[in-house]
């Protein structure tokens, strides 16, 4: 036999009034300052400080190979990168590489994406997707070394397999016309798995109940990517876009170990550029110069990002 | 028109059984309601059927041909979701025409398709409208005109209402009761909301751990309900049980404070009897009546759709009982009530109906 049991009231109003000092502390906005506080000093003494020691600098002339203090020059270093026709050329092979490995990286990440995704049944997928992701986990200065090796003119394997094929050996990292296109390679290597796992995320992101709608309509392909996949998946390939983009645009290693900015400076990208005018010149007030123009482009294209992200966002209505 | 058909069909989720051997069939150009608390199947059933979920076992049928292993795709269904999907960056009209584009059909027709669909959902106002900016009971009922469109043989609802804010889920439901009505097709619509499923169906298939209880007309289904679980299911509360009843292989007659008059069984039971009566087939008297015996009113409560629901106590038993709520306001505690023979329901152990009345002609 069921029976209907009036409500009960739950709780005491009595024993809600007496709230320990506890309670109180946890809910005042002190507990939450005290709990980020860690994290707090470590950014405003690692990235706050040093940020503005660097914008500082970059008024200054101010070089560790003299003994002389610094001397304030106003905007003269800012003056002198805009007048130095090899920091512009610098500036533009970056953005030709910056544009080529994330173009290709993205192309490549998004089709390969696609292919596990649509794989999931696909036996050894898990093995395939881990051996994948592997050039992304090897630190930039084993891939650097690792890939200089391959390239080796006299016993690696490229030059090996190359004369098999061809007959002659090219040696990659010091000639003219091969020398972009090997680093750009290596990179591409490297950071593809990244836009696989991007897009694998962007794909996890939309809703099955859609999917699963777009089956029962019969939509064509093309619908499906446009009117279903794009709309949820975009937000988390942009992001990986993003990233990618200020990862590239900052690439020192890879071409340091690699061909050191050669041959001539056809691999000489920007950020390497930045660290000879450091730590090889010891020029601290022009490489802080650079550097805070280096930040303002980063700014630039995160907000672009940032921008268009809150744009959609607002439409939506979240 | 197609009908539904599905033959020893079982699903299997880990060692979990979701659907237990079902073998149904649901007649074309009607709608059939699968219905079931949370977890009773119903939805797998129903993914089955539209080829979302491979079945373990069994096989299923859309009229003659044999879909078992059929893709979504190929077995040309309509389907509208718990989730009310809509496809991004268009409006309403869009919406619906972007299946009509998929099967490549003339500007014209499309044109036409979805001005109907409009107009049979009385849309037309919205038909501009943003997708974006819509709420969620538009936002499925764009869906379900997505569907409609279509013209599919076979249209499957699951849980269309769950997931829509609770002032859209009137007009939704309307819309959804004048269009099912109107529809030619194999309508498939699941719920746990048995008031939803009384409006909508022309049968019930009441679902409980994977299997079917009771396949019926609604009313039928109300009014006879052949297993306890169909009896305390349906209706708000459910029936009054009194386990015990009758022993087994009881051939007296039996003399009990629910009844007036000594009331004996039309056949003896194997097993114990449970009786089952619902609320409302409870009758109240504030004086004594014929047949009536003395009860008292242990507590009232109201219960949407203003009637009283009351508790009552006969002898050592308690019943809920239904009535008017003028009537409820009124009655004293000691009050005089009565239980129908005809309204009266007898369950086995196994907690089925055995085919045994009572009677006071004994």
């Amino acid at each position: 036999m069921r029976s209907v049991h009036p409500a009960q009231p739950s709780a005491d109003p009595m024993l809600l009034a007496r709230r320990s000092p506890l309670r109180t502390f946890e809910e005042s906005r002190f507990f939450s300052l005290t709990l980020l506080l860690p994290i707090l000093i470590f950014f405003v003494a690692l990235n706050v400080i040093p940020t503005l020691w660097m914008i500082g600098m970059s008024f200054y002339n101010y070089s560790l190979m003299s003994a002389a203090p610094p001397t304030f020059l106003g905007a003269d270093n800012f003056v002198k990168i805009y007048n130095d026709s090899d920091l512009w050329s610098a500036f533009g092979r970056t953005f030709v590489f910056v544009v080529l490995a994330v173009g290709l990286e993205t192309t490549l990440g998004v089709l390969l994406g696609f292919l596990f995704w649509g794989s999931s049944n696909m036996p050894g997928r898990r093995l395939a997707l881990t051996l994948l992701f592997v050039p992304m986990v090897v630190t930039p200065v084993a891939s650097g070394l690792f890939w200089r090796l391959i390239y080796e003119p006299t016993f690696g394997v490229a030059n090996y397999l190359l004369q098999q094929i061809s007959g002659q050996k090219i040696d990659f990292l010091t000639n003219i016309d091969w020398a972009f296109g090997a680093v750009l390679f290596v990179d591409i290597w490297m950071w593809t798995p990244f836009m696989i796992l991007m897009t694998l995320a962007a794909l996890g992101s939309v809703p099955k109940a859609e999917l699963e709608a777009a089956e029962v309509d019969r939509l064509t392909a093309w619908q499906r990517l446009w009117h279903v996949i794009w709309p949820h998946g975009k937000f988390i390939l942009m992001l990986g876009i993003l990233l990618r983009t200020i990862d590239a645009y900052k690439t020192t290693d890879l071409v340091f170990l690699m061909t050191n900015g050669g041959p001539g400076n056809i691999t000489e990208l920007i950020a390497l550029k930045l660290y000879r005018y450091a730590f090889a010149s010891l020029n601290i007030g022009f490489s802080s110069a650079l550097a805070v123009i280096l930040l303002l482009i980063a700014i630039a294209f995160t907000s672009i990002y940032l921008w268009v992200l809150h744009l959609r966002r607002y439409r939506e209505g979240v | 028109m197609l009908d539904i058909r599905v033959e020893n069909l079982r699903k299997q989720f880990g060692s979990v059984v979701a659907v237990d051997d079902l073998t149904l069939t649901f007649p074309a150009g009607t709608t059939t309601c699968l219905l079931g608390p949370s977890g009773c199947g119903k939805t797998t059933l129903m993914r089955m059927i539209a080829g979302l979920e491979l079945p373990t076992q069994g096989e299923i049928f859309f009229g003659t041909q044999r879909v078992t292993h059929l893709s979504t795709y190929a077995r040309k269904i309509g389907m509208v979701f718990q989730y009310p999907v809509v496809y991004r960056g268009s409006n309403v009209r869009a919406n619906i025409e972007l299946p009509l584009r998929a099967e490549k059909l003339s500007p014209a027709e499309r044109t036409r398709r979805t001005e109907e669909v409009l107009d049979l959902l009385e849309m037309r106002h919205a038909a501009d409208a943003d997708i974006e900016d819509l709420d969620n009971g538009t936002r499925q009922k764009v869906a379900v005109a997505r569907a409609v469109a279509r013209q599919p043989q076979i249209i499957l609802f699951d849980e269309p209402i769950t997931n829509v804010d609770i002032s859209a889920k009137l007009q939704l439901k309307r819309a959804l009761k004048e269009l099912v009505t109107r529809l030619n097709q194999t309508i498939l619509y699941v719920t746990h909301d048995q008031t939803e499923a009384m409006t909508l169906a022309d049968q019930i298939a009441l679902m409980k751990e994977g299997r079917i209880v009771q396949y019926a007309a609604p009313r039928e289904l109300y009014d006879r309900p052949n297993d306890v679980f169909g009896g305390w299911f349906l209706g708000n509360p459910g029936m009054n049980f009194i386990e015990g009843f009758a022993q087994a292989n009881l051939t007296e007659i039996i003399r009990s404070p629910l009844f007036a008059q000594p009331v004996c069984l039309s056949t003896p039971s194997s097993s114990p009897l449970t009786l089952g009566i619902r609320p409302e087939h409870v009758r109240i008297f504030p004086t004594a009546q014929p047949d009536t015996v003395p009860a008292r009113i242990a507590s009232r409560a109201i219960v949407v759709g203003g009637q009283y629901l009351v508790t009552l106590r006969v002898g050592p038993f308690s019943l809920k009982a239904k009535v008017a709520p003028e009537i409820g306001h009124t009655l004293a505690e000691e009050v005089w009530a009565q239980l129908p023979l005809d309204r009266i329901t007898l369950f086995g152990t196994d907690g089925h109906k055995p085919n045994i009345a009572l009677q006071t002609t004994c």
